[in-house]
């Protein structure tokens, strides 16, 4: 654990070390380069002219040039033809990007750190729920499909044949499985424009709603996690809990079967039953892929401020600050994205430790 | 005996869940295709199948990008652990779990950025010299996963008896790893992985052109990158096409109208989430078949 955090921090550090450091270059370089291009007329740029454009005031700084640098009115009129083009471009620049340029500053950080905040109570949120939604979803499918396996061994013995109401409804079952994979699978900007008209889709209760279900986030992570159950359930030790009488039969209504209920708890128990130590078993390995969740999920958070542009958001703002190239908050940014998923790491390299004591009979 | 031939044949190609979804996945683009060529006028035609094929073409050179990188990564591993080289085993650790704890799409954001720029500049010049470069950057940030997978076999296959029995013999170290247990034990494993990655690729891929196209496109030339499904999707008349869906939620008599007058935008959208789910079948079909 003591290697993890000191990988951990090393990491942050180095990171740190190197945005600030191309920052720096970009600053230096940047500085340089206005510099050079105003080598030439560095000594005239103070000289006071209200209105570049107004003729009388061209003719008088020549008239000027040529009374104190005299023969050598070629290069008089290069420099003055340099100095108003300079001054021109300055005065664009600044029209142009006067509310677009922004520098850090303390309401600046302010803003950033309110983002900051309303990104994380999102990002905690949402992977609240997907870590409840995974293993709901994929406990309901492991039973699900143990039920539909007795239920054939039942169907086989009677010899029943399915009856054209139950045909219908696994008809419609089907369809409305298929079409809520297809929502499952939608990238969030595809779901989001095509209800945009019909639903206000910049409100942080919709981020969240999108943030679980779209994005593939939920299905993939739930087929994982039955994937982790599928192969507990393979292993030896089962029949070993079967010998020592533990419950075993996966209908609802069985007494010796599992509550239906027990599936849809936010803690989940399944005492008695041999599930409960496939669940836990998986659960342990599904602990380990939190880490790569929650990259996966702040990669859906992203592309999902970004591409739906909602205003006042941390990564809009990161997107709107790249596009007018203030490249110090850009960095602010990204750093506190690393962080947010860095310590995101610490406390699964956490987790996992103190679950692997409990398993090793070291805690 | 030849029909039951034939029933056995269909009835294993019905039950491997892998192939069923491949064949579903190319017959339902062959249709769209052909509705699109009936249907949608053809300028938005010719840029939905240059955005397919890029789309698709950069994701299969993110698949070969990824197989490689990951390759000689797990390789540098093995070596460094092997010599004892303990430097060379933390920094290339260290490097990795850096890569991990960038969110991909902040790494590929700020590649395409950069690529975008070496293009403007005409460093970088037509689709032979992009595509990889776009591949590379996207692969980066998506060899941790099979680099991991890799690993586990190595390390599975290393407490096995076959592995020091075959170093008893006399066979080399790379013969044991590259061949004996990458290859010729750990080939489906990774085949797999590699579907993943061709999904996540795409996906990547299409969320990356959209969110340049809608939040940078002032600042990136829209020509310096290639036409691809993501950037299609973000085009105003596409974007119209998918805003109908909403109105046709509470309006179903609208419905019709989307697969004649709203056929660009739908067409995207729908090859996008069809392809991503299809290969999420093909990849958990496959899994299964396997017993991976």
């Amino acid at each position: 654990m003591k290697n993890k955090i000191i990988e951990h921090i090393s990491g942050i550090i180095f990171v740190t070390l190197l945005l600030f450091g191309f920052l720096s270059f970009y600053n230096t370089s940047r500085a340089r380069e206005q510099e050079r291009q105003s080598s030439s007329i560095r000594q005239f740029i103070e000289v006071p002219i209200s209105n570049i454009n107004d003729p009388f005031q061209r003719a008088l700084l020549k008239d000027v040039m040529n009374v104190f640098y005299p023969d050598q009115a070629d290069k008089n009129n290069q420099i003055i033809n340099e100095l108003l083009s300079t001054k021109e471009n300055e005065f664009n620049k600044k029209l142009q990007k006067s509310h677009l340029e922004e520098h850090l500053s303390i309401s600046k950080l302010q803003d950033l750190l309110w983002m900051l905040v309303k990104f994380l109570f999102t990002y905690i949120i949402v992977m609240l729920l997907t870590w409840y939604g995974v293993q709901t979803i994929a406990v309901w499918r492991f039973i699900s499909k143990k039920q539909a396996l007795e239920r054939k061994l039942q169907l086989a013995f009677k010899k029943e044949k399915l009856s054209f109401g139950k045909k219908t409804g696994s008809i419609f079952n089907s369809i409305f499985k298929s079409i809520v994979y297809f929502i499952l699978f939608s990238p969030a900007y595809v779901i989001a424009y095509s209800i945009r008209t019909e639903f206000n889709t910049d409100s942080l209760f919709f981020m969240i709603i999108l943030g679980v279900i779209s994005n593939g986030l939920l299905i993939m992570y739930s087929n994982k996690f039955y994937a982790f159950l599928i192969s507990e359930s393979r292993k030896g030790y089962l029949d070993t809990a079967l010998v020592k009488n533990l419950n075993s039969s996966y209908l609802y209504n069985s007494t010796s079967g599992i509550p239906y209920s027990s599936i849809f708890k936010f803690r989940k128990n399944f005492k008695g039953h041999v599930f409960q130590h496939i669940f836990q078993n998986a659960r342990f390995q599904y602990l380990s892929t939190i880490k790569e969740q929650a990259c996966f999920l702040i990669t859906g958070l992203i592309i999902i401020e970004m591409a739906l542009n909602i205003h006042g958001y941390l990564n809009y703002e990161m997107l709107r600050q790249m596009l007018y190239k203030n490249y110090d908050v850009v960095i602010v940014i990204i750093l506190s994205i690393f962080y947010t998923v860095k310590i995101t790491e610490m406390l699964t390299d956490f987790l996992v430790y103190r679950e692997s004591l409990k398993y090793e009979n070291r805690s | 005996m030849r029909t039951d031939r034939k029933n056995t044949f269909l009835q294993s190609f019905l039950s491997s869940k892998d192939q069923l979804w491949t064949v579903i996945w190319i017959i339902t683009i062959a249709i769209v295709g052909i509705w699109d060529l009936l249907f949608l006028n053809r300028p938005a035609l010719e840029k939905v199948i240059t955005g397919f094929i890029n789309t698709f073409s950069i994701s299969l050179l993110v698949v070969c990008f990824t197989l490689v990188l990951s390759w000689l990564i797990t390789l540098g591993f093995h070596f460094f652990e092997q010599k004892h080289n303990h430097a060379g085993y933390v920094a290339l650790t260290f490097f990795l779990n850096l890569l991990r704890s960038i969110p991909q799409i902040v790494g590929i954001l700020f590649g395409y950025v950069g690529i975008a720029a070496l293009v403007d500049k005409g460093i970088l010049t037509g689709n032979l010299a992009v595509f990889p470069c776009l591949a590379f950057c996207m692969s980066l940030f998506i060899i941790a996963e099979v680099v991991d997978l890799m690993r586990e076999r190595i390390e599975h296959f290393k407490k096995l008896d076959f592995y020091s029995a075959m170093r008893v013999c006399g066979i080399s170290e790379s013969r044991i790893v590259n061949f004996d247990i990458l290859w010729k034990n750990s080939r489906l494993h990774i085949f797999n992985k590699l579907i993943a990655v061709f999904g996540s690729a795409v996906f990547l891929q299409c969320s990356v052109d959209f969110i340049i196209s809608v939040g940078l496109s002032t600042d990136i030339n829209p020509v310096s990158l290639p036409v691809t499904l993501g950037s299609l999707l973000a085009k105003i008349d596409s974007k119209q096409d998918i805003l109908a869906i909403g109105n046709t939620l509470f309006n179903p008599s609208y419905l019709p109208n989307l697969l004649f007058q709203h056929l660009q935008g739908i067409t995207v959208a729908f090859l996008i989430v069809f392809s991503l789910f299809c290969i999420n079948n093909i990849s958990n079909g496959y899994a299964e078949r396997h017993r991976l």
